[in-house]
């Protein structure tokens, strides 16, 4: 059974999806739980396969038992099997955190929504896991049609918001399919090592640098890279508390790793940042990315829209720290794909706590929260100090890498970039926590209880200390996995 | 290649592309856009790709219409013009169709020739195909062997797209609890009969049967002829919208409840999952249909093949004529299941 597990990932969530939907016009009282149990089994799947791994280098599975380039084939190595981990830890925490939010949200769409959960987790395994270029563009697909529904689960704004996430996540998949066209016209292939072979001897020709040009405005409109980024606030913000509790820490990262996986696995370092011109022109994109994100999100009043613009300036360091073109700098980007989604993971979780206490995201609804909420309000504050990069948080150690990478680069505009970012952050979560701690509690939210209930607390505080666990292991991180990934010419 | 017959085939569909994006009616630019389907069915099958035709003809410039139909119905027939920001939206247009264009033109500057026997995409995989088809699966159409077989865990994932559709349309727009309308007229609390042609509903009483009979054979016929689960799901899932279009859609809802589409729906994807299961089970790969021999009476592996390929098929087309039926409904019905288009 142990060579199956790759296969397992995918279609225990799967079949689990398509059962939940039967048996959910039964009873919907147990969808809840029986996601969290094949969340649980899904995030087992992705232990075994990090020892497998860890112990046999790279495993290849052939579905339909046919060779790679004639059939589909999957990949699982040591960058894959880091996001499988994350993927599969982070849904199994969302799913544990949503069962109050979603009893008091949509109570009405609860099978649907758990279908729709478990299918987009399958989806986002998928992008992660396969091997073949075309067979991830269909699992893109999947995992983007479950994410607007998710988001169009919420009320009264998110209809429209999910519409113009729809547009531009269909303009995005496009691109992400025409490039993959055209790489198949020019070497008639569709799997990934097949392509990295062929495609040398094609560097030069004009289709291909097209190919690469289109799969890469792609996936950044998919992962929400400045300018691209106009349809996230919005989608993030009005979507449910237990859908932003997965899609928010997920999904722009699942595609930061696709443009990690499209440069290193299908083209190559080399063909990619070969013109230094294009290289710093990204770079200042992310730069412009970062800036942008981090004085949007002082402007905004509302908890969860400050987040979602958050996001966007994490983008920008991860695409900038890729595209800085050497090893500190892409180890840096690889760690801060990891540390980023725990972090997003844990603001979100506290940002859906606030809803679920007091019924709204504004950042006014926080106010006293440290008489009221000590506990959450400490992982706050833990996700918080990560946020702006205090040691011994996560956050600290891939910005410590990505500004290593920068000043090795000698890229000073990402350096202080990253630096503005850092101060910007520090500003807008100290007035949060000074508001959260002198200010008096709002008398109308006085008859809320002490904390949210278990099922939603122990998510938010086994997160904070996933934030300092993570942190402290960031050198076994490094050494035992991002290593590996790094192509041996950078 | 017959050039002057794309040549007028390509001329048609700029036009209709252009003339879909100029009209100010939404119903008429969806009725422009099925006219485009019905082109790009003839040039795929000018091309040879009869597959990709059928399933662009059933799924473009069928059923899609009508979706498109009843969401004008529900919203509104024209475009209202934007108060604001006009210019710079269509400025922004402008260039990015030009950018795009201008990539597109770039490119194609290095395509190989048209129907190059020495162009690369024919030269890496698809000779294997196309050479070994018949000996590892016992199936004549190549588009199906490797549509089930080769490429099968594609095909997997594209029925669950379908199914993720229809499921979203399903969470989005279903109202439950509430069984009706409240705006809508009802007559003694059954809705009011919006339009009774008793010419369309005779017609379409002596076509249903014929088309169900001929989806069937679609997706039975898929292994030898074009055609497969995808192309006779939709043409199945068409009969019943033309039942809801010539009569109603409680007319429907009698025939093809909404619990048993749920059913089947999920039921044709687990038929799918389930043969590639049953292949894990019994050893082998994640849908290595070979090994299911050891199951299947008096086959060998490659007929074995050949039989589960079927299978999927069959799965295929009862998810998709589910899918396809509970789409219409909820648009047409805007959720409430009662009436509508």
């Amino acid at each position: 059974m142990n060579d199956q597990l790759p296969a397992l990932i995918i279609v225990l969530p799967l079949v689990s999806a398509l059962l939940v939907n039967i048996a959910g016009r039964v009873g919907r009282s147990y969808c809840w739980l029986f996601t969290v149990l094949v969340m649980t089994a899904v995030t087992g799947c992705a232990l075994g396969l990090v020892s497998r791994v860890m112990t046999q280098g790279i495993i290849h599975y052939r579905l339909g038992g046919w060779p790679a380039p004639v059939g589909i084939e999957y990949v699982v190595d040591h960058l894959n099997v880091l996001m499988l981990v994350l993927i599969s830890a982070v849904s199994l925490v969302a799913a544990i955190y949503s069962g109050p939010a979603v009893q008091r949200e949509i109570p009405e769409q609860t099978t649907s929504f758990y279908t729709l959960f478990i299918l987009l987790v399958a989806g986002l395994l998928g992008m992660t896991i396969t091997g073949d270029a075309f067979n991830l563009y269909v699992l893109v697909e999947i995992s983007a049609l479950t994410g607007y529904g998710l988001i169009a689960l919420g009320q009264g704004r998110a209809f429209l918001a999910s519409f113009n996430y729809i547009i531009m996540g269909t303009v995005g998949a496009c691109f992400y399919l025409l490039g993959v066209g055209h790489l198949y016209i020019k070497t008639g292939s569709l799997n990934m090592k097949d392509l990295y072979q062929l495609l040398p001897s094609l560097y030069s020709s004009e289709t291909i640098a097209v190919a690469f040009i289109l799969i890469l405005a792609g996936v950044w409109a998919k992962m929400a890279f400045f300018p691209l980024h106009t349809w996230l606030p919005n989608a993030y913000t009005y979507a449910p508390t237990a859908t932003s509790a997965l899609v928010a820490p997920l999904m722009t990262k699942v595609s930061v790793y696709v443009m990690i996986r499209i440069i290193f696995s299908v083209f190559s370092p080399e063909f990619a940042f070969h013109i230094s011109a294009v290289r710093h022109l990204v770079v200042w994109m992310a730069v412009v990315g970062i800036v942008t994100g981090s004085v949007m999100a002082l402007l905004q009043t509302d908890f969860k829209k400050m987040l979602t613009y958050l996001i966007i300036a994490e983008v920008g360091y991860m695409v900038g720290g890729v595209w800085l073109a050497n090893r500190a700098g892409i180890t840096g980007a690889v760690l801060h794909v990891i540390n980023d989604a725990l972090m997003t993971l844990s603001l979100f979780l506290v940002a859906g706590v606030v809803t679920y206490r007091t019924g709204g995201h504004q950042v006014r609804n926080l106010q006293g929260f440290y008489r009221i909420m000590p506990w959450t309000m400490a992982a706050f504050t833990l996700a918080a100090l990560s946020m702006i990069g205090v040691p011994p948080t996560v956050g600290f150690f891939s910005k410590w890498y990505l500004m290593l990478g920068a000043i090795h680069g000698a890229q000073w505009h990402f350096v202080a970039a990253l630096v503005f970012s850092s101060l910007m952050n520090a500003l807008l979560f100290f007035r949060i926590m000074e508001m959260a701690f002198f200010d008096a509690p709002d008398p109308a939210q006085a008859w809320v209880g002490p904390e949210a209930p278990v099922s939603m607390m122990a998510p938010v505080l086994g997160t904070a200390v996933g934030l300092l666990a993570v942190g402290l292991n960031s050198r076994v991180i490094v050494d035992r996995f991002i290593q590996f990934v790094i192509p041996a010419g950078l | 290649m017959i050039w002057c017959f794309d040549f007028i085939i390509l001329l048609m569909l700029v036009t209709c592309a252009f003339a879909a994006i100029w009209s100010k009616g939404l119903l008429s630019a969806g009725m422009i856009l099925s006219a485009y389907s019905f082109l790009m069915a003839l040039l795929w099958t000018e091309m040879g790709a009869v597959d990709v035709a059928f399933t662009e003809a059933a799924v473009g410039a069928g059923v899609s219409t009508v979706f498109m139909i009843a969401v004008v119905y529900h919203t509104r027939r024209f475009i209202q013009p934007r108060r604001y920001g006009r210019m710079f939206f269509k400025l922004m247009g402008l260039l990015a169709t030009l950018i795009l264009g201008g990539l597109s033109l770039y490119a194609a500057s290095d395509f190989p020739s048209w129907a190059d026997p020495s162009e690369p995409a024919s030269l890496h995989v698809a000779p294997y195909y196309i050479e070994n088809t018949i000996r590892d699966t016992a199936v004549p159409n190549v588009v199906t062997s490797v549509l089930a077989d080769y490429r099968g865990f594609d095909t997997m994932f594209e029925t669950t797209v379908i199914l993720t559709a229809g499921l979203v349309a399903h969470a989005v727009l279903r109202r439950l609890g509430r069984r009706r309308d409240p705006n809508r007229k009802t007559n003694d609390g059954r809705p009011v009969e919006a339009h009774t042609s008793i010419v369309v509903q005779r017609i379409a009483r002596i076509m249903v049967p014929f088309i169900q009979l001929y989806a069937l054979y679609v997706v039975a016929h898929g292994h030898h002829s074009p055609g497969g689960g995808f192309q006779g799901g939709v043409i199945l899932g068409a009969s019943f919208i033309l039942v809801g279009l010539a009569y109603n859609i409680q007319t429907v809802l009698a025939r093809f409840s909404e619990p048993l589409g749920v059913l089947l729906a999920n039921t044709g994807v687990l038929l799918y999952a389930g043969i590639g299961v049953a292949c894990m089970v019994l050893g082998a790969n994640f849908l290595d249909y070979g090994i299911l021999s050891r199951v299947l009476p008096g086959t060998s592996p490659v007929m074995a093949r050949s039989h589960a390929m079927l299978g999927v098929e069959i799965g295929v087309a009862i998810a998709v004529s589910a899918i396809m039926v509970s789409i219409y409904i909820n648009t047409a019905s805007k959720g409430y299941h009662d009436q509508g288009l």
